[in-house]
């Protein structure tokens, strides 16, 4: 097997706990089920290009970059454990590069991004199946928005796990930020009836892009600014894998 | 033909030597022990030797291969048991050793004959089920000791594997570490519990301050060094300004309390009941010291004459049991230095 495979599987292995599984599973589905049908009276109808869905489709999609992004927290629990308990500094004395060590991270959160979107998918489907509009498109885009998420939230991540040594510390920021991340985005509103300056707050916001990149696959609603959205996602995921990567290399052991 | 070959090999840290233009081979399936007090730059060694930090100068060759342009290919051959602790708080003890053996590319059918025989080994069996966060440190470090051998390797770097071991556990794994030795293993083994040393090494390195003072096998080093004799004498009681009268003994060092390192570190006045004297000539330092106590009207209790000990070796060269690199001399009342001696 390839170091890189080997790392996934050790990653995955120390990753998957009874804590982990209700964070990814539960939590979502409280979302889904319990805000999703309690706010529909207040929140009737949602335009999204030129479909209007009903909010409990509107969220349940939401939901998906939702848990793509919490999903991404595990890549930083990983790195700040393997500092924290001496696996890092274990690791690198065995038959490791640091780049694989790395590459093993992103493979990890991108194979538990793509799993929790299919699972929401999954559990999604009932609420939105009427609005679906899959085709040999839009299901790449879906693939490509739970990928180069995972990428973007987990460098994002990886790089907090870097920066700091303490629990409470590292605790602190990376809750801050994903929560602001969770309730400044499209996840659970859409865009168009927020007031500025939160709109614009919505579109400096990495989940933003996420989010709408994800709907645009499921509900068919590709337009000229999701290609945009497309393109940001790509570069911002991008810009900080090099970063993230970049301090993972210069890590003292 | 040597399985570490290292060459001036220096470690700077902005003005700090780490490890300071050191030279030294160590031999297939040998145990080379590294010795040194705490900071002398053990960890840093082994860390340059594992391939886990750069040198600053000088050349590493392990197994053949030159560590610092082919670090990966080294890290193949090689096991590491770092000072620190390492484990995955959330796994078992027997999955810890598994996925470890996993992460090496250790074939499953190996990995589980070998997880058995090594919960059995190690003292295992009964916390096999119980996970790494809720060990105890002995337990813990007993773990990170025996999943290193679930891979193959022809070289393994312990570094003082047996901090927070009972005795029991200690004496097991330097009797497992022995037998596969026996099979081809070589070892590099720092540690500064001495006797862990003289029981399992076959040559000895003594590092201070980022420095080698000395390599060579337990018994070499205690006849090059240790040619001078430990000569203990107990008074029936101690006596005020003993320490004066013994100043005219030459080519001894004199310290007096119980032993060396408790003469350096030890509130000891000059009158204390206990003389230990350490010297290269010791038969005629012994007759000295005896006319003198005798004149003196002094009474002696008992009287021992023993070859210097490997920790008192250490304990000398590194300045840190005699006090003779803290300046204590006969005016503190508790040590002199009367010359000669290593």
């Amino acid at each position: 097997m390839h170091p890189i495979l080997r790392l996934v599987s050790r990653n995955i292995t120390i990753s998957l706990n009874p804590g982990f599984l209700i964070w990814q599973i539960i939590f979502p589905l409280v979302y889904i089920f319990v805000a999703g049908f309690a706010y529909a009276p207040l929140i009737q109808g949602v335009q999204l290009g030129p479909r209007d869905l009903d909010y409990p489709a509107f969220l349940a999609s939401g939901m998906i970059g939702f848990n793509v992004m919490n999903s991404t927290l595990v890549s930083g629990i990983i790195i700040w454990n393997d500092r924290r308990h001496g696996m890092f500094e274990q690791i690198m004395s065995g038959p490791f590069t640091r780049s694989q060590y790395i590459m093993g991270n992103i493979c990890t959160i991108a194979v538990i991004g793509l799993v929790s979107a299919a699972f929401i998918l999954a559990v999604g489907y009932p609420i939105f199946f009427e609005d679906i509009r899959f085709s040999t498109g839009t299901i790449p885009l879906i693939v490509f928005g739970a990928v180069a998420g995972s990428i973007l939230f987990g460098s994002l991540a990886s790089i907090i796990s870097t920066r700091l040594r303490s629990s409470e510390g590292f605790n602190v920021i990376i809750n801050t930020v994903f929560l602001f991340f969770a309730f400044v985005s499209t996840a659970f509103y859409p865009a168009q009836d927020v007031q500025e300056p939160l709109r614009t707050a919505f579109y400096a916001n990495p989940l933003t892009y996420l989010v709408d990149v994800i709907r645009a696959g499921i509900f068919g609603t590709v337009s000229e600014f999701v290609l945009v959205e497309i393109a940001v996602l790509a570069v911002l995921a991008g810009v900080l894998f090099v970063v993230a990567s970049k301090l993972l290399t210069r890590l003292n052991v | 033909m040597s399985c570490i070959d290292v060459r001036h090999l220096s470690k700077s840290y902005g003005r700090l030597a780490a490890v300071d233009d050191v030279t030294f081979e160590v031999g297939r399936g040998r145990v080379f022990g590294f010795l040194g007090p705490n900071g002398a730059g053990k960890s840093t060694t082994i860390k340059l030797l594992t391939t886990l930090i750069r040198p600053t100068s000088g050349s590493i060759s392990v197994l053949g291969i030159d560590a610092v342009r082919n670090p990966l290919q080294v890290r193949h051959r090689v096991g590491v048991v770092l000072q620190q602790p390492s484990y995955e708080p959330t796994l078992s003890v027997e999955k810890a050793l598994d996925r470890y053996g996993m992460m090496w590319g250790v074939p499953k059918n190996v990995r589980r004959d070998r997880t058995e025989s090594l919960l059995e080994e190690f003292d295992l069996l009964d916390i096999r089920g119980r996970r790494n966060e809720d060990l105890s440190i002995g337990q813990r470090r007993r773990v990170q000791v025996a999943r290193e051998f679930v891979h193959d390797m022809d070289l393994l770097f312990l570094d003082e594997p047996t901090v927070g071991l009972d005795p029991g556990a200690r004496r097991r794994l330097l009797d497992y570490l022995r037998g596969r030795v026996r099979e081809g293993l070589s070892i590099f083994y720092t540690t500064h519990i001495l006797p862990e040393a003289e029981y399992l090494c076959d040559e000895i390195a003594i590092m201070d301050r980022g420095r080698l003072l000395a390599v060579d096998t337990p018994s070499a080093l205690q006849s090059r060094l240790g040619d001078e004799k430990t000569i203990k004498i107990h008074l029936r009681r101690g006596r005020p300004g003993i320490c004066e009268l013994l100043s005219g003994v030459g080519r001894c060092r004199i310290s007096f309390g119980e032993g060396a390192g408790a003469a350096a570190g030890a509130d000891v006045g000059s009158d204390a009941a206990t003389i230990t004297i350490r010297s290269a000539e010791s038969e005629l330092v012994l007759l000295q010291a005896l006319k003198i106590l005798n004149d003196a009207g002094i009474e002696i209790e008992d009287l021992s004459v023993v070859p210097t000990s490997l920790e008192e070796i250490f304990l000398g060269m590194t300045g840190r049991g005699d006090g003779r690199k803290k300046g204590a001399g006969a005016g503190d009342g508790s040590m002199q230095d009367a010359g000669g001696g290593p």
